[in-house]
């Protein structure tokens, strides 16, 4: 090719092509990305995310952050270190929540009828606004994984707390106290997911009574720092352009 | 020789830059075929994909992996061969902008793998969680599985293997070796097929129940991280790119 030509024929054709990438890059990323991520996302913390009686103050709080924070990390280490595009994270988090929302709508309750309110999605928007806005303001990787990481953690109750409350409220049936949350499941069996392989409520932190959900917050919070930190690297590596030596 | 494609075709500088009509079939074409998929899916697996010794199991299921088996193989070696038979020799020397209209191919190609990944990694794999925790299995081939891992995950590989050789047969930047992460974008998907072998056996020899955390699933996982290779790739297509507008951009 001759370096002297030109692609283009005008700088107005220049800017309407490097456009037209834009809408392709744009498209094609957020599918691979949301492809990757929620297939990753519902194999290591979906069962917590697919229904309410697994939407505990405990497990659901502690995996849920820790397993979401690693595509938002190494995405942004990709669009803000290469390009200064400040949506990484929340791009990674919308494109969860769309696949998600889909299967919840056409499957979960199109194909085998449960009620949506049994089978909604986690909300993950709050924290990935705070790690794209502090990664923005700070232009700091470090800062994004400890303040952007903790707040990732801590958030994420808060932020699911106006869907989930009504669902915590206690209930007495058949002489058994549980949540409203627990009465869905009872009374919409999954038979290929029996009561004795349900990771709700386990462990002792119930011992410290009210603290149980802050505790496991702040747990989350401090792992998602170090996932951060790790998953940066592997946005770092996903990123590189090597090829292997040709013939 | 004669079958391969030379490399400035008169009539080349007319033609669209980006052929929308094959961007926007391409796209329709996986949806509406998708959308068919479970309209199936809703009808047949409640009347006749509950009971894998029953009759027409085999006629509504059985009959629906094998046809798809077939397809599938034939299409991967007739889009695969065709792309590799009408390879472009003299692609060094082809102007910039073919090579422009070349990209936006290819573009058009990594589009399609978008939607296919979509449909395959996301739609169909977490179905496969609210079919089987609701539905007890008794045959590795359940409605579920024949659409997921044997309709949707073939779909993504054979459009990642057809994006893949595209740029490797037809476009300058990649004729200096093979680009990592691109092999790391189409194989590490296409080894979630491979590991289906894990899941049917550690769900037949151990586990019929469906937990979808479970520890047997994490080759999935793992597999499953490969497709952020499209960073990579997309890093090796600006660079590109911006070699070829960035004087007139300027």
């Amino acid at each position: 090719m001759s370096a002297s030509q030109s692609a283009v024929r005008s700088r107005a054709e220049a800017v309407k092509v490097s456009r037209t990438f834009d809408w392709l890059i744009c498209f094609t990323l957020f599918f691979v990305i949301l492809g990757g991520y929620h297939v990753h996302f519902m194999l290591v913390a979906g069962d917590w995310d697919f229904w309410s009686d697994w939407k505990d103050r405990r497990l659901w709080v502690t995996v849920l952050p820790i397993m979401g924070i690693t595509f938002p990390a190494a995405v942004q280490a990709v669009l803000w270190w290469r390009y200064r595009i400040a949506f990484g994270a929340t791009l990674c988090v919308l494109g969860l929540l769309f696949g998600e929302w889909v299967n919840r709508y056409f499957n979960f309750w199109g194909w085998t009828y449960f009620p949506i309110n049994f089978v909604f999605p986690s909300q993950l928007i709050p924290g990935a606004i705070v790690l794209d806005v502090v990664l923005l303001l700070s232009n700091s990787m470090q800062l994004t994984a400890v303040v952007g990481g903790l707040g990732f953690g801590l958030l994420f109750y808060p932020g699911n707390w106006p869907m989930m409350a009504p669902l915590h409220l206690p209930v007495e049936y058949n002489g058994m106290m549980m949540t409203l949350a627990d009465l869905s499941g009872y009374h919409y069996v999954r038979t290929g997911m029996p009561e004795y392989i349900r990771m709700v409520e386990k462990g002792t932190l119930r011992t410290f009574g009210k603290d149980v959900a802050p505790v496991s917050a702040f747990f989350s919070g401090f792992v998602s720092i170090i996932v951060y930190f790790v998953w940066h690297f592997f946005g770092r590596w996903f990123g590189n352009t090597a090829f292997t030596k040709g013939s | 020789m004669a079958a391969t494609t030379e490399s400035v075709k008169a009539d080349a500088a007319e033609a669209p830059l980006l052929n929308k009509r094959n961007l926007i079939f391409a796209v329709a074409l996986y949806c509406v075929f998708y959308a068919w998929v479970r309209w199936y899916e809703g009808v047949y697996g409640w009347s006749a994909g509950m009971d894998s010794f029953a009759p027409e199991f085999e006629t509504y299921w059985m009959n629906f992996l094998y046809i798809e088996f077939v397809l599938e193989v034939s299409t991967a070696g007739i889009l695969w061969g065709y792309l590799w038979k009408t390879r472009d020799r003299k692609v060094m020397s082809i102007t910039p902008r073919e090579e422009l209209r070349r990209h936006f191919t290819h573009w058009t190609w990594l589009v399609c793998y978008g939607v296919a990944i979509y449909f395959g990694a996301s739609y169909f794999t977490e179905q496969d969680g609210t079919w089987h925790q609701t539905i007890v299995r008794d045959t590795d081939f359940t409605p579920s599985h024949v659409i997921e891992f044997y309709l949707s995950y073939p779909v993504y590989i054979i459009t990642g293997g057809a994006a893949f050789l595209y740029a490797k047969t037809r476009l300058p930047t990649y004729q200096q070796g093979n680009s990592i992460q691109y092999m790391v974008a189409t194989v590490g998907p296409f080894m979630i097929l491979p590991n289906v072998g894990l899941n049917e056996w550690g769900h037949t020899f151990w586990f019929m129940e469906e937990l979808f955390v479970a520890p047997l699933h994490y080759g999935f996982v793992f597999f499953g991280w490969s497709a952020l290779g499209v960073l990579g790739v997309l890093n090796i297509e600006v660079a590109a790119l911006a070699k070829l507008l960035k004087k007139d951009l300027a």
